[in-house]
């Protein structure tokens, strides 16, 4: 067991794959904490529009990103089958909203591209992009999804 | 070595206490209560943290606390007067015990002759000079102790190794201090002259007992007390020493002869050396020439006095120590009160071994730690100090005999003294605590929680459920009282601590500055008070550099020369006011708002109040570095106060009255946990405001609006005009309330000013526990924190101080 993901670690990536839309993105899945059916949020004031608010996660004050008015898409409007993903980013927890959780993807980190320059928000949220059976798999650079979230900062 | 951690954290906790006392008892010495129960109090305390420093190794805090130690013992005994010099002399040395606590605290190193002078100067006082002369005579560290050298034969035949003599001067630590305690060894101790009888000279036997090391004395030290007495010379006794085979690493071979010569000397002084030690050791002191003069020995263990050990000496026994136990010896970094029984030299490394340590590797063949099962070793290291820690059987070191004074002060008067020993106390990991704490934290929510469920109808069904409910209610908010109860500290613990700055504020400034305390037993949560002292300094600092007028300018003005500080702490309902009065020059205010506009901190075309202005002086950049000198130079630091204070859910306001002084009011939440709060919708969103901050509610319709030109409004409340904050609006949340449907929730933000916040709805009060939003999100403003509401819902809670700065801040969008 330890072996094999010894192993694996080396040189290959497991990854959480989900989607927004048509487009599928992934993060490892190493940060993952748990993932939720969208149960509401509170709204926080003076915050920018992909910052959907605040849940209650087993006692401690969780935010939560609207990847889709993140990646400038507009806000997404949640229903129950709607995911949120929560996730560590250093010491803390956020959760972001996504469409849905598609996958656990294992890509060798060889086929990992940068990302193509042009949509500077693409580049500017993503670590990078991996191609797995003809689908094309975004990376997710959480720090950057979760910086610039107050409306003055 | 996590045990000796946790008996270092002891040591260092038990350390900020007795340090507190002194600085205590000094203020009320200072103040003129010179009785001899503070005296001894304070002699106690740096006893304690001697001892503790000497089984930790902490030389330089030894040597220090030695020097002062012996300075009060000469003060209680009225050989030295407690003149006003002497008081200043001793608070000076409360604070250098205290850098030197600090600095073995956090490993850093002092300067080598930090405290030399004072060391000097007590000194000179306990040889009867007068303080202030500062021609102080020797210190003591440059007495000449002379050791005489002692051959043992280890059965390498006639010529034995050099280096298996016995050399106190390897002993490190205060030992090296005595800088020519090494060179002036003679090189052969055989030849050494017999002493001459000479009137006024001394015999002393001295044999320590396993327990006088045990409590961190040091034979070291008690020879350079002699030293003070008269001309020296020690010689060591060797003839218990065993073979090497039978020797055990943890027993006292060694004792001491001892020849002390002066015109002046009686039994009495040199006994007096002793009086800390007595009864861990025997002691025989004779005046040469008189009956029953002990014989001058010449202390050499010779070959006849022992089998010589063999020539492949065994060294299995020592050796037989597990590695770890030899270097958890070694850990020990016991550089002072190492005193090693000459074993072969190879292995001296391994044979120094302390006879403290035992209390951690093994229970030592001893009656101190039979009888004392479970003592912690520190609590052995500083056994006078009563530590509040259930002792089998207390363990009194050197309780001095002479005056009568009880172990634990006997003054229970309210003046700082510590409580009686009677008082039971334990010492609980804070962090135990505080699971306690936060189960609490959710009992509490659980029970509201349970409460609101039950509406009408079911109260009338279930009147028994009804009941118990009522009963669960007031359980909880007992357990909840209690438990912060146990949390809560007097704030003594932070106040103590001012006075030293103020002293040295004073000196850097050149003012003159008395310092009150008011208050200092009020309790608050010991969370809290560790935030505490870092605002407090950066307040007080900026009182004394900025707000206090020189002496020259008081005087000018018709002031005392004297500029006054006073800090006070109160309790007001559900927050403690810990307020810092100065009577100096007041806020510039021109100044600090043309610089906040240079900023743009304020808009231009805002005209704050004075209060508002007052405010400023903590706005985040309000003040560099630069802007300081041309400005009165308020708001260094000032924004860290902020910032610091509203992390612990605080809230900070000053006032200032031209040329008459600065208030700057502290306003803190008694717990860091549980808040009574309002319940009220916004829009959709629950949201709840602390009830502390509430003054009353008003239903819209029944309220008076007024139109301010600016296009705002006001609230017309008893012949006052107030602020409103519409709460929808500035929250940005849609509202489908009837205006005259809702609600007006007026506020007392800090000090004076009222705002009134305008809520859709007024669900109703409970209690919540306080979540953070910075641990996993970051500071929202107009947002103090979080709760989880019964429902499992988040809801935000209104800053209402913040919502009212933040006006002030923004430029008019």
């Amino acid at each position: 067991m330890a072996d094999k993901s010894a192993v694996a670690a080396q040189n290959s990536l497991q990854l959480i794959a989900f989607s927004i839309g048509e487009q599928t993105y992934g993060v490892e899945i190493t940060t993952v904490r748990e993932i939720r059916a969208w149960n509401g949020a509170t709204p926080l004031p003076n915050t920018r529009e992909f910052v959907r608010g605040v849940i209650n996660l087993r006692g401690t004050i969780v935010p939560i990103f609207d990847l889709r008015a993140r990646f400038g898409d507009g806000q997404t409007s949640p229903t129950k089958n709607h995911v949120v993903v929560v996730m560590s980013v250093g010491d803390k927890w956020v959760g972001i909203l996504v469409d849905a959780v598609s996958d656990i993807l294992t890509v060798s980190k060889d086929d990992i591209h940068n990302v193509p320059e042009g949509n500077s928000i693409d580049t500017e949220l993503l670590n990078g992009i991996v191609t797995h059976e003809s689908r094309m798999v975004g990376l997710i650079d959480l720090h950057a999804v979760v910086s610039g979230a107050k409306l003055d900062g | 070595m996590s045990d000796l951690d946790d008996f270092k954290a002891t040591y260092f906790d038990e350390c900020s206490e007795l340090l507190t006392e002194m600085e205590e008892q000094f203020a009320a010495i200072e103040a003129g209560e010179r009785d001899a129960d503070r005296l001894n109090a304070v002699f106690r305390a740096i006893h304690s943290v001697k001892g503790g420093a000497g089984a930790f190794g902490f030389s330089a805090l030894v040597g220090f606390a030695h020097a002062y130690e012996t300075l009060l013992d000469y003060v209680r005994d009225g050989r030295v007067e407690m003149t006003d010099d002497v008081v200043t002399l001793c608070i000076r040395a409360n604070d250098i015990v205290a850098d030197y606590v600090k600095a073995a605290q956090t490993g850093e190193a002092l300067p080598a002759d930090y405290g030399q002078e004072e060391k000097e100067r007590f000194d000179a006082l306990a040889r009867g000079e007068r303080a202030d002369d500062d021609e102080g005579g020797e210190p003591m560290e440059e007495f000449d102790l002379e050791f005489v050298p002692v051959m043992v034969n280890i059965g390498g035949g006639e010529d034995a190794p050099d280096d298996a003599g016995f050399d106190l001067g390897d002993f490190g630590g205060v030992a090296d201090e005595l800088a020519n305690s090494n060179d002036d060894l003679a090189e052969d101790a055989f030849d050494a002259p017999p002493l001459e009888a000479v009137p006024g000279q001394w015999e002393i036997h001295f044999t320590p007992h396993t327990a006088l090391y045990a409590r961190a004395n040091d034979p070291l030290l008690l020879f350079r007390e002699l030293a003070v007495l008269g001309e020296m010379q020690v010689r060591p006794v060797l003839t218990a020493m065993p073979s090497l085979a039978e020797f055990e690493p943890f027993a006292v071979y060694c004792s001491w002869e001892i020849t002390l010569i002066s015109e002046s000397l009686t039994e009495a002084m040199i006994r007096e050396v002793f009086e800390f030690v007595e009864g861990d050791c025997d002691i025989a002191v004779a005046q040469v020439g008189a009956a029953g003069a002990p014989e001058a020995s010449a202390g050499v263990a010779s070959a006849t006095a022992k089998p010589a050990i063999e020539a492949e000496p065994d060294t299995s026994d020592l050796l037989a120590l597990a590695d770890d136990e030899v270097s958890d010896l070694l850990d020990f970094n016991l550089d002072t009160d190492v005193v090693a029984p000459p074993v072969a030299a190879a292995k001296a490394e391994v044979a120094v071994a302390t006879p403290h340590a035992d209390a951690i590797i093994k229970p030592a063949e001893d009656d101190t730690f039979e009888e004392a099962p479970g003592l912690s070793f520190a609590e052995l290291a500083a056994s006078i100090v009563p530590s509040p820690v259930a002792k089998p059987k207390p363990v009194v070191a050197a309780a001095p005999p002479k005056p009568a004074a009880p172990a634990a002060s006997s003054d229970g008067e309210d003046h700082g003294s510590k409580a009686s020993v009677g008082v039971q106390s334990i010492r609980v990991d804070l962090d135990k605590v505080d699971r306690v704490v936060n189960m609490v934290g959710e009992l509490v929510i659980t029970q509201s929680m349970l409460t609101q469920q039950m509406d009408e109808t079911l109260r009338a069904r279930y009147t028994e459920l009804v009941r118990g409910l009522e009963v669960l209610a007031q359980t909880t908010r007992g357990l909840q009282d209690s438990v912060m109860a146990i949390r809560a500290q007097p704030v003594k613990s932070v106040f103590s601590r001012m006075p030293r700055l103020v002293r040295e504020l004073a000196t850097k400034t050149g003012k003159k500055i008395k310092l009150e305390t008011i208050g200092e037993n009020t309790e608050i949560d010991k969370t809290i008070i560790e935030q505490l002292s870092d605002p407090l300094t950066h307040m007080i600092r900026n009182s004394a550099d900025h707000g206090l007028e020189s002496v020259e300018k008081r005087l000018a003005i018709g002031k005392s020369d004297t500029g006054t500080i006073r800090l006070s702490a109160e309790q007001a309902g559900g927050n403690i006011l810990i307020i810092v009065e100065d009577d100096g020059a007041g806020i510039n205010r021109e100044r600090v708002l043309q610089v906040a506009r240079d900023k743009g901190i304020v808009a231009p075309d805002v005209n704050p109040t004075d209060e508002q202005i007052d405010q400023l002086i903590f706005a985040p950049g309000f003040s560099t570095a630069s802007e300081v000198s041309d400005l009165s130079g308020r708001g260094v630091g000032m924004d860290v106060v902020l910032s610091n204070i509203k992390k612990i859910g605080g809230s900070v306001h000053v006032r200032s009255s031209t040329g008459k002084g600065t208030r700057m009011t502290l306003r803190l939440p008694l717990t860091l946990a549980v808040l009574d709060v309002m319940l009220v919708k916004v829009g959709v969103s629950p949201y709840v405001v602390p009830l502390s901050s509430i003054v009353e509610t008003i239903q819209c319709s029944r309220a008076s609006f007024e139109r301010v030109p600016s296009g705002g409004q006001v609230l017309q409340v008893r012949g006052e005009y107030v602020q409103v904050i519409d709460l929808a609006k500035r929250f940005d949340l849609q509202n489908e309330t009837e205006s005259d449907n809702r609600f007006v929730v007026l506020c007392e933000a800090e000090g004076s000013a009222k705002v009134a916040l305008i809520v859709d709805d007024i669900i109703g009060q409970q209690q919540v526990v306080i979540k953070s939003l910075e641990e996993n999100f970051e500071r929202v403003d107009g947002i103090a924190g979080g709760t989880i509401l019964g429902d499992g819902n988040v809801a935000l809670i209104v800053d209402v101080q913040g919502l009212k700065t933040t006006i002030v801040h923004k430029n008019a969008a």
